[in-house]
């Protein structure tokens, strides 16, 4: 590659790659800041410009005056979003799978409209759903617990995993269904012993974003629960008031995205593995 | 084939009637309370007819925050297309440039969107924040980030492209590398340069996965609204009020649920109008499609 | 003991893949169903196997419709074109894994892994999977999970098609000897080169646009083909089909293109027939004359294509024989190898004395 161009892609690349960097580079040095490193203007560099303290840091797991717990909402998180994102899995792997081997039809309603119909749901705005969804559970008793959310976050994460299984499947080859059955497997062992275990790859991808985006949910959790469970967004939102101090706000955000940061080193490895769109025959 | 039918009913249903059970009743229930006047005032499901719907009609709000979310949307999307596809185009030949770039771009996309926002808003804070200063080391001087609409427009759209490049970044990466090798060879053999190759190459054979990448991504965009709530409160004024923001106000704020309902249900439809007559035309470059 | 297929028919939306189908198969031996791209074969196979819905039809043995039983539960072995094998298991536990469904005994599995792995030769690459092996091993794999179970059929979709040569021709005489190894099951052999079924030597069906145009024993249906399609089916190249005339006590196939009346034809009455002649049955050299319009050798045999005043004629011959398009070419006619059919219906109506079949081109 000629020179030129080769510099103005070294230079791209690295551009981009400082402004995904930037927000946690920010949210870093601020998390050790006090009072003067942020009244004063905006500070970067510990020791130089600002004096280091680990306030913040220690507030988090601590108790005491000016400190915020992290840990119950981190924990109410992961079992929300693991339960939900599991079930959806199992129940969009099953309807995925179904609507990739089986035909169904009910009266003009097919296959594609059927996937059409589980795709779609994505469509509709968490708004929408929020006001019902609070009625629907306040009637249920159902408000501010953890088994509600999994119920609502199970609508949520179902279509994806149905998005992305059934575009999987429909990758691997019919004949292989076609051998399993002739060798003594009914529909649902061929399915187990067969289809499952060559669906590896496609699994961990509808597993991950259904993670993903339980985890980074916000919206369902702040509208539906307050005091008793609170998961991990919504805590850090609301400490999104001008009172709380920008070390307390950064360190609680690096905290609850850290996680996430580690996953994407797993989907990373997992994606060169083979392909995000579906498997190699 | 014999004997399939009850197998058929026992992969489908559970996802299916879990799924219809969980959203349908909501559904139905919006639908009911948007025929009713429950506010504050007087909450309880009374029938006013179209009442709330003839007040959409002349609800200036509402279509602007229609059009507003119709800019700002495909400004995100077309944005993250376009930077997705250069840094692929860039990356996807040398495996480790590959691999250290989608860990690194990858990142974004996997964080909680809200809480990166209460990030981002310290950054673009008028006087504390680091984006001032950066702008009067580059001899722009002080831009009123968040107190000025258009530029306030802009944070959205920016905070919009950093979360989610990384999403089409790694669709259009692994089309790209499902591409078959021989019409690059072949385009080598005739001679053509990156440029050439890339308008009559790969471009049209990427066409299905970026029409299905931009679909995906047009449908997620245009529910953007926790950015928007944390960063600018859909301000300043109203500049950056989306639709799903609006109903929101109107909602959960003002407790004008049957008004909120209202917008809801109109909303849902014309989205699924928008996406469906979007994706018919796009559906032309679909190769596979579903099931 | 036989199977009877009665108005077997399978249709996919507004296409007929099998017109009502009515045949009968023997209960064991070997079956081959020959036929174009298309013509139904694999639909037929898959209905055997039950993988495939129909929309009438039953397949009786014993008063028992097999049609009735689900795909799983059926006493089948099918072998595919594109070599079918389980991807995340080593070559023993895809041979055993049907053992395993039907719940063997482990010495049982041990003995009939031990018996199929020997007969295909595979003991080598047991502990291998199917992706490191070569595509003739992967298909010898899939052979040996469908011998390795006691079947009522067992069904090979044109298995040899993805192989290179040298390959097939080494398959084709393992088949012969292992089919007529089994016991009692029926072999259902599909292809669409009546080289296999000659090879096969078993009962042959011909299927021609999901109807059965024809069967009978290999001999029979070769030296015997029932009209003008079977006979462009069962040969290869695919007997020339002439429009010609008996007259005058001479058999005419063109101005320039007449013989005296062969002895088997003594018999019909003058009038217009379709006449048919193989590829081998004509010879270089000689006094009849055509253009030469396309030569292709194939390993040590020249098949030329002739036009004769704007007809279509396949000569076979040994050798290399290299010529020209545009090349003028003498030929002669076996006149005793003619065969004669309807002009209208392409029905046979006279063929030639029956001669032995190594006579003829593998």
């Amino acid at each position: 590659m000629p020179r030129p161009l080769r510099i103005i892609k070294t230079a791209a690349i690295l551009a981009w790659s400082a402004f995904v960097i930037a927000p946690f580079l920010w949210a870093l040095t601020t998390s050790f800041k006090t009072a003067n490193g942020v009244t004063a203007g905006p500070t970067y560099l510990p020791y130089v410009d600002y004096e280091p303290s680990l306030a913040a840091w220690k507030g988090l797991f601590g108790s005491g005056a000016g400190s915020i717990d992290i840990v119950q909402p981190f924990a109410a998180s992961m079992i929300v979003t693991l339960s939900a994102s599991a079930i959806s899995l199992i129940l969009g792997t099953l309807a995925a799978y179904g609507l990739s081997r089986f035909v169904y039809k009910a009266g003009p309603i097919s296959n594609n409209d059927l996937t059409f119909f589980f795709v779609s749901q994505r469509i509709m705005p968490p708004v929408v759903l929020a006001i019902p969804f609070f009625l629907m559970l306040g009637f249920f008793g159902l408000l501010d617990t953890i088994l509600g959310l999994v119920i609502v976050y199970i609508a949520l994460l179902l279509p994806i995993a149905v998005w992305v299984m059934v575009d999987f499947f429909n990758n691997i080859p019919r004949e292989l269904d076609e051998t399993a059955m002739i060798d003594g497997c009914t529909p649902i062992e061929t399915f187990w012993r067969v289809i499952l275990p060559n669906s590896l790859p496609g699994l961990v991808v509808a597993g991950i974003f259904c993670i993903v985006f339980g985890w980074n949910d916000f919206f369902f959790a702040f509208t539906l629960t307050f005091t008793e469970t609170q998961l991990l967004p919504v805590a850090i939102v609301s400490l999104n008031s001008s009172v709380t101090p920008w070390w307390s706000l950064s360190a609680s955000a690096l905290v609850s995205v850290a996680p996430l940061i580690v996953v994407a080193f797993l989907v990373e490895r997992y994606l060169e593995k083979g392909s995000l769109a579906g498997a190699d025959k | 084939m014999y004997g399939l039918s009850r197998y058929k009913f026992f992969f489908l249903l559970p996802g299916l009637l879990t799924l219809l059970a969980i959203i349908l009743f909501p559904l139905i229930f919006t639908i009911r309370v948007s025929f009713s006047g429950w506010d504050a005032a007087s909450p309880g499901l009374n029938f006013i007819g179209g009442g709330n719907y003839g007040r959409i009609f002349s609800d200036a709000r509402f279509w602007e925050s229609l059009v507003r979310l119709g800019f700002i949307a495909t400004a995100c999307v077309l944005l993250e297309y376009v930077i997705a596809f250069a840094l692929a185009l860039l990356v996807w030949h040398q495996v480790r440039l590959r691999r250290l770039t989608r860990v690194l771009f990858l990142i974004p996309m996997m964080t909680t969107p809200v809480v990166m926002a209460v990030i981002w808003r310290t950054i673009f804070h008028e006087s504390l924040g680091p984006a001032n200063d950066l702008m009067q080391l580059l001899g722009i001087g002080n831009i009123a980030w968040l107190t000025s609409a258009g530029w306030a427009t802009v944070v959205v759209i920016l905070v919009d492209v950093w979360q989610w490049t990384p999403f089409m970044f790694l669709l259009l990466m692994a089309g790209l590398l499902s591409l078959p090798r021989e019409p690059f060879l072949a385009a080598a053999i005739d001679g053509a340069g990156p440029i050439r190759t890339f308008f009559d190459v790969t471009f049209p054979a990427m066409a299905p996965i970026s029409a299905g990448a931009v679909i995906i991504r047009l449908i997620e965009a245009s529910k953007i609204m926790e950015t928007i709530y944390v960063v600018t409160s859909g301000g300043p004024g109203t500049a950056t009020e989306t639709s799903s923001y609006y109903i929101f106000i109107r909602g959960l704020r003002d407790f004008q649920i049957g008004y909120a309902a209202a917008l809801s249900i109109t909303y849902l439809v014309i989205m699924i109008v928008l996406l469906t007559i979007i994706a018919k035309l796009l559906a032309r470059y679909l190769v596979k499609s579903g099931a | 003991m036989t199977y009877a297929i009665r108005n077997l028919t399978v249709t996919d939306g507004n296409t007929i893949h099998l017109h009502g189908l009515d045949v009968e198969l023997p209960a064991s031996g070997v079956v081959t169903v020959i036929g174009r791209t298309l013509s139904g074969k694999t639909t037929f196979l898959k209905v055997l196997a039950g993988l495939q819905a129909v929309r009438s039809g039953s397949l009786v043995r014993d008063g028992v419709d097999l049609l009735k039983i689900p795909a799983w539960k059926r006493r089948v072995g099918m072998v595919y074109q594109q070599f079918v094998n389980y991807p995340h298991l080593n070559v023993r536990d895809n041979i055993v894994f049907p053992l395993k469904r039907a719940g063997c005994t482990s010495s049982e599995i041990e003995a009939k892994l031990t018996y199929v792995s020997d007969l295909l030769g595979l003991r080598p690459y047991l502990d291998r999977r199917p992706a490191e092996l070569s595509g003739g091993q992967q298909q010898r794999v899939a052979l040996a999970r469908a011998l390795v179970k006691d079947t009522d059929f067992l069904l090979l979709d044109e298995p040899l098609v993805n192989l290179d040569y040298k390959l097939r021709e080494q398959l084709r005489d393992e088949f012969r000897r292992i089919f007529h190894d089994s016991r009692d099951r029926l072999v259902v052999y599909a292809t669409t080169e009546p080289a296999e079924a000659m090879i096969l030597q078993g009962h042959v069906i011909i299927l021609h646009e999901g109807k059965v145009i024809q069967t009978g024993d290999y001999r029979d249906v070769f030296h015997y083909p029932a009209n003008t399609i079977a006979a462009q089916v069962f040969n290869d190249p695919p007997m020339n089909l002439l429009e010609g005339e008996i007259a005058r006590g001479r058999l005419i196939l063109g101005p320039s293109f007449e013989t005296p009346l062969p002895a088997h034809f003594s018999t019909l009455a003058p009038d217009r027939y379709t006449f048919g002649l193989r590829a081998t049955d004509l010879a270089l050299g000689g006094d009849f004359s055509a253009v030469a319009a396309l030569a292709e050798v194939n390993g040590s045999l020249t098949v030329l294509h002739l036009d004769l005043e704007g007809r279509n004629l396949v000569l076979e011959e040994e050798g290399v024989h290299l010529f020209q398009p545009g090349d003028r070419i003498g030929f002669t006619p076996d006149s005793a190898r003619f065969y004669a059919f309807d002009a209208t219906t392409g029905a046979l109506i006279a063929a030639p004395p029956r001669r032995s079949v190594s006579g003829q081109k593998d």
